[in-house]
């Protein structure tokens, strides 16, 4: 397994909120976390990137130990849920910040940082600055600024909650087309039953703090673990394709 | 609505004014005292104990005072118990009481100045700022000392000398300055502080005498030799005596009295009193024109002067006997010094040349204002 | 259908005569705001511009400017020196301090806390003795720890001593920012692998940088206007603030101070219509982020050099504050005989002997101002800010005039006002109040009108949209906003009320004397002790009524929430 998860504890003031988790994925692969809120799975990414340290537990990436290491020496990055932007840099400062750290020298840099502009369409923003340009376009710079740095692993925190639903349509798809265009490993965290079924490769289901399932999208459809399973993810209404991924919903009430 | 407020008004000064004139009738006159025998003769056998207190005009309210020090309160607790004008105290250096006259522009906020150099008490009148006193103890008053037109009094007089931290001067290898010409001395460079004259008053005093007596252009030289040896001229008038006792400065030029004196039982100082003369500046005494009590301040001087008893207590107070040179009949106090170390000075000069001085002083002490 | 609810809405509760009431009333209140604004800032200055055109015979003149013009540009550029190293130094020292407050937590944070808010009551004169006591020619610390020889009576001295006492205020403004700082900025810059080195000085650093040029401006305009630091260890160093001073209490020349006082507030203005263009910038970019619980994650121990230094001069400046107050504390109950020191009671014995009236003045002085001040400050911030009030920008800036001049000269400026029908005050308590609390008025405002912005608009619309004035939406969404800025606004109002006065020194009645005047006298006659004494009596009050002031707003705070 590229990344692994063995048997993570955390609690907060003796209150567990991720308890012995255990979870797997391969390299390139997308996998969702996906829960309501409080279960854990926001708490799981943080160890992951490295802001919280698990209470028990050992992280490996790429067959090595990252457990210990500050998020500084990490080579993960995360786009946040509220994308964290530097307010007094311009959009290509942003976007080129962590190559600082990675011996990139100026020059190379701003290139790079215009190619990966482009590449999530707002080449012609470099010079703005953050606060000018729109949410979806903010959520853009996040993206290109965490996979600026080429990471082993990018973490994603409910990207796209603070957008629109058109908007979340969109970018969900030039995410998925982005992560297969780089062969990125990217962990999501969500707690959008449907978002996590188009997107992932893997959907790893949380529930106070424990992991209910995983396996690919079909498989929990065919076989959820649980009825708490088929409830959440609302079974019933999905309609599948061929090749196992998710076509449409059909939600209650949608004809109302 | 706006009536109804007048009316309230109306009827709170009248309140206000009933219980003033209640106050006074409450406090009837003292006993009627023996009508002051002109005391011609000063010889002590004969001098009978001068009358307690003139007859008190009627008399009431509150008597507004700014004096330099809160110690005087026992003073006028006796005023009140005496003619039940109630006393209010608040301390302000010269300099202040005379800014704030000029800013309230002829309406006064206090009714008595009491203390400080006199100088300021000759600008203000200069400037029209006091109102006259006349009273019958005043011819026991030596002449010079008061105002010939009796517009300000004097209540004492400071005299200047030096202070020296023996300690100090023991470590600095410095021998104890003697005389005035000694602290032009090379060897006390830096090591002398005083209090700029435009805000002490004993100070000025003692710029004003010293030009008096070594004349204009000797008197200059003498300021500008002292200049080079002065640490820094400190704007408030008991520096140099607080100074020299935490050690930070060997030498001070302060007043002296038997405050100073009593130093010498915590502090390993030594007090000198210049063999070249001393400088001294009476401290004045004077009624606010157009105050709201004029009458009991015009009264309070007529009963301090009037009563040796009074003056006595003052001069306890201010732990100096520089009174019995105004008062000289005044008995129980004895100068601890010979008025002939005294300078001799021309007191109408402090009024009239204090700009010229000053603004001279300010040019040699600005030459070097950042020397250091 | 729409229309109905609406006029449901608005109409059917008995408030129609209530609204025309509440509306008279906002309005009334404004221009009680205003006009008293007016009255207690821009008549007096207007008495002090033109006292400074008048010549002896009450004439129309220039001489005093010429005479300012050509003697006392030095003093101008002393000032002008010591007020660019004093925003300098103050503010490096601010900035240091607040990081490591920020970043600090738990018992530590309290501690820091505690020594700043002690910091903040700093009675006149005996923080100057006890530095002349500490480092002074036979210090404690420079001659008898270490041997020196040097002499605190120049430039240096007051810039060191400005410094070190601005920034306790300083600090409070800067911590407060830092707490605001969005936290997920500083983690994607850790994510992104800078050290914490890096994210000091790219992110932490960058985003208080308006902060930061506030702290200096202001530091600066406060530098010019002190004349108690220049005049007690200026020594031979003047600036024009201690040279206004000398002209008024040496020799009583209030056309040409009042004009030194025209040259004095030339730069001041300048520096102060700099601030508010930054500070606007500086709302961009903090606005509206809620208050953090936690503390800053930004280990200083790991930031290299610069967090080292902040660390370092943090440290020296607590210990400074530590050695400066221990030594205040300690002076009252020490006796000196023959060089050596004994503990002793007399002083407090002596000081007991004292008429405490004055004291008991005091505070309650202190506290109408306090509450009178902070209410004045909420309501000024909150019209200025939130309501479009014609010439908006004049009473901004009017407010804020003065605290660029020196205390005397506003007390001066009052009585030159007040002393003539119809507005006759002088020598009332009311004249003493209203000059500490338009005094105070201009950093209270500013600390309203930072925590102002942190209230969503939003919230008050949602008053009007349901059917609420402007005056409902005051008194049930920004007066509740503002508690925390209550707080600070009073302690800051209380703390300068009990140690002010320069402003007052001229305006106070015999007979209605203060605690402070108490304390003047005995620095006067050289009763260090006694001085000390009262020094330690105004700040265990001051900390007692901030104590009594935090609980209870506190109480009032979770009463209400819940």
């Amino acid at each position: 397994m590229y990344l692994e998860l063995n048997h993570i504890r955390k609690s907060f003031r003796d209150k567990p909120v991720v308890q012995d988790l255990c979870l797997g994925l391969d390299r390139g692969g997308l996998l969702c976390i996906l829960g309501s809120s409080g279960c854990g799975k926001t708490t799981t990414l943080h160890m992951i990137g490295g802001f919280l340290s698990p209470d028990a537990g050992q992280i490996l990436l790429d067959g090595e130990d990252i457990t210990a290491s500050p998020p500084e020496r990490r080579p993960v990055s995360t786009v946040f849920q509220s994308y964290s932007l530097f307010p007094h840099m311009t959009v290509l400062e942003n976007v080129i910040y962590g190559l600082k750290f990675r011996g990139v020298k100026r020059g190379p840099a701003r290139e790079k940082g215009r190619r990966y502009l482009e590449m999530v369409g707002l080449a012609e923003y470099a010079n703005a600055r953050v606060y000018e340009i729109s949410g979806g376009q903010q959520q853009r710079v996040a993206l290109a600024r965490a996979l600026i740095v080429e990471p082993k692993l990018c973490l994603l925190d409910e990207p796209f909650s603070n957008l629109d639903a058109a908007l979340r349509f969109r970018m969900r798809d030039e995410l998925k087309g982005l992560q297969q265009e780089l062969g990125m490993t990217m962990v999501f965290v969500t707690h959008d039953q449907e978002e996590a079924l188009h997107l992932a490769d893997r959907v790893a289901i949380m529930d106070q703090g424990c992991l209910v399932q995983e396996g690919s999208p079909l498989e929990l459809y065919r076989h959820p673990a649980s009825s708490f399973v088929s409830d959440f993810l609302n079974l019933d209404q999905l309609a599948w394709g061929e090749d196992g991924t998710l076509m449409k919903i059909i939600k209650k009430g949608e004809d109302f | 609505m706006k009536r109804i407020f007048a009316l309230l008004l109306c009827l709170m000064m009248a309140f206000s004014t009933l219980a003033g004139c209640s106050g006074g009738n409450n406090n009837p006159t003292e006993p009627p005292a023996p009508p002051a025998t002109e005391p011609e003769t000063n010889s002590p056998d004969v001098a009978p104990e001068p009358p307690a207190a003139p007859s008190a005009p009627e008399l009431g309210g509150k008597m507004k005072v700014v004096a330099t020090s809160e110690s005087y309160v026992d003073l006028f607790d006796k005023f009140t118990e005496a003619t039940g004008v109630e006393v209010e105290l608040l301390s302000m250096s010269s300099g202040e009481v005379l800014s704030k006259l000029r800013a309230e522009g002829g309406v006064p906020s206090a009714d008595l100045w009491f203390g400080g150099g006199i100088d300021a008490f000759m600008s203000a009148k200069d400037d029209g700022l006091l109102e006259q006193v006349q009273f019958d103890a005043m011819s026991q008053l030596t002449p010079g000392f008061i105002d010939p037109d009796g517009y300000w009094f004097s209540k004492g007089i400071t005299i200047v000398g030096f202070l020296v931290n023996n300690s100090l001067a023991g470590e600095l290898n410095l021998e104890v300055p003697q005389s005035w010409s000694d602290l032009l001395d090379g060897q006390y460079e830096g090591e002398i502080i005083m209090s700029n004259p435009a805000v002490s008053g004993t100070n000025y005093a003692v710029v004003n005498a010293l030009l008096q007596k070594l004349g204009e252009d000797e008197g200059w030289a003498f300021f500008e030799g002292l200049d080079k040896n002065i640490s820094y001229y400190s704007r408030r008038g008991s520096d140099p005596k607080n100074k020299v006792t935490s050690d930070e400065f060997a030498v001070g030029i302060t007043y002296l009295d038997r405050t100073i004196d009593a130093l010498l039982a915590d502090y390993d100082v030594t007090i000198v009193y210049p063999s070249d003369g001393i400088p001294w500046v009476p401290e004045g005494v004077a009624v606010f024109k157009n105050a709201e009590n004029v009458d009991a301040a015009k009264y309070f001087v007529e009963w301090l002067f009037s009563d040796d008893d009074n003056l006595r207590q003052l001069a306890e107070i201010d732990q100096k006997d520089g009174i019995k040179i105004i008062k000289p009949s005044l008995e129980g106090v004895e100068l601890g010094y010979d008025t002939s170390i005294l300078m001799d000075e021309d007191l109408s000069r402090f009024g009239a040349e204090r700009e010229a001085i000053l603004s001279r002083f300010e040019e040699l002490m600005g030459d070097k204002a950042v020397a250091e | 259908m729409d229309r109905l609810s609406n006029n449901y809405r608005k109409g059917a509760s008995f408030d129609a005569p209530f609204r025309a009431a509440s509306l008279l009333a906002d309005r009334a209140l404004l221009a009680v705001l205003l006009g008293s604004i007016c009255v207690f800032v821009l008549w007096p200055m207007v008495c002090i511009a033109l006292r400074s055109f008048q010549d002896s015979g009450g004439g129309f003149t220039l001489d005093q400017y010429r005479t300012v013009w050509s003697s006392y540009g030095r003093s101008l550029g002393n000032s002008l020196f010591v007020g660019a190293l004093t925003a300098f130094f103050c503010t490096v020292l601010s900035v240091a301090v607040a990081l490591v407050l920020a970043t600090s937590r738990g018992w530590a944070r309290a501690l820091l806390m505690g020594v700043l808010l002690i910091t903040m009551v700093s009675p006149p004169f005996v923080s100057s003795l006890a530095y002349i006591q500490l480092y002074g020619r036979r210090g404690w610390i420079t001659y008898r720890l270490l041997g020196l020889r040097w002499s605190p009576y120049n430039q240096w001295g007051v810039i060191w001593m400005q410094s070190i006492s601005f920034v306790p205020l300083n600090a409070m403004f800067l911590q407060g920012i830092l707490s605001k700082l969005d936290a997920g900025s500083i983690q994607a810059a850790r994510d992104l692998g800078a050290s914490p080195a890096c994210i000091l000085r790219d992110v932490v650093l960058p985003l208080i940088r308006p902060g930061i040029l506030v702290s200096l401006l202001l530091t600066f305009i406060r530098s010019m206007a002190d004349f108690g630091t220049p005049t007690i260890i200026g020594g031979r160093f003047n600036t024009i603030a201690s040279d206004i001073y000398l002209k008024l209490i040496g020799y009583s020349d209030l056309e040409m101070s009042a004009a030194m006082n025209m040259f004095l507030m030339a730069p001041s203005i300048a520096a102060f219509f700099l601030y508010r263009r930054l500070m606007r910038h500086c709302s961009a970019i903090t606005a509206a982020r809620q208050d953090r619980q936690t503390a800053l994650e930004l280990p200083l121990r790991r930031c290299g050099g610069m967090g080292l230094l902040a660390i370092l001069v943090s440290g020296l400046f607590f210990l400074m504050m530590a050695l400066q107050y221990a030594c205040i504390f300690l002076t009252g109950f020490l006796k000196v005989s023959k060089g050596a020191y004994a503990f002793t009671l007399q002083y407090w014995e002596q000081l007991m002997k004292y008429n405490l009236t004055s004291l008991w003045r005091s505070v309650g002085y202190a506290l109408t101002v306090s509450l009178a001040g902070t209410l004045f400050a909420m309501l000024f911030a909150y019209y200025m800010e939130r309501r479009q009030v014609a010439g908006r920008s004049f009473f901004d800036c009017l407010v804020t005039l003065p605290y660029m001049l020196p205390g005397t000269c506003f007390g001066i400026g009052y009585i030159l006002a007040f002393n003539a029908p119809p507005l006759r005050l002088t020598g009332t308590a009311v004249i003493v109040m209203a000059n500490m609390l338009f005094k105070q008025l201009p950093t209270a405002t500013k600390l309203c009108s930072a925590a102002l912005t942190q209230i969503p608009v939003s919230q008050e619309r949602a008053v009007r949209d349901l059917g609420g004035g402007h005056w409902s939406g005051l008194r049930d969404v920004i007066l509740p906003g503002l508690r925390p800025a209550f707080l600070s606004c009073f302690v800051y109002n209380f703390s300068s009320s009990m140690t002010t006065a320069g402003a007052v020194i001229f305006l106070i009645d015999p007979g209605r004397q203060l605690a402070v005047f108490r304390l003047f006298d005995a620095v006067y006659q050289g009763e260090y002790a006694i001085a000390s004494l009262i020094a330690t009596c105004i700040i265990a009050i001051v900390l007692a009524v901030e104590a009594l002031a935090y609980l209870i707003t506190m109480k009032a705070g979770s009463r209400h929430v819940s």
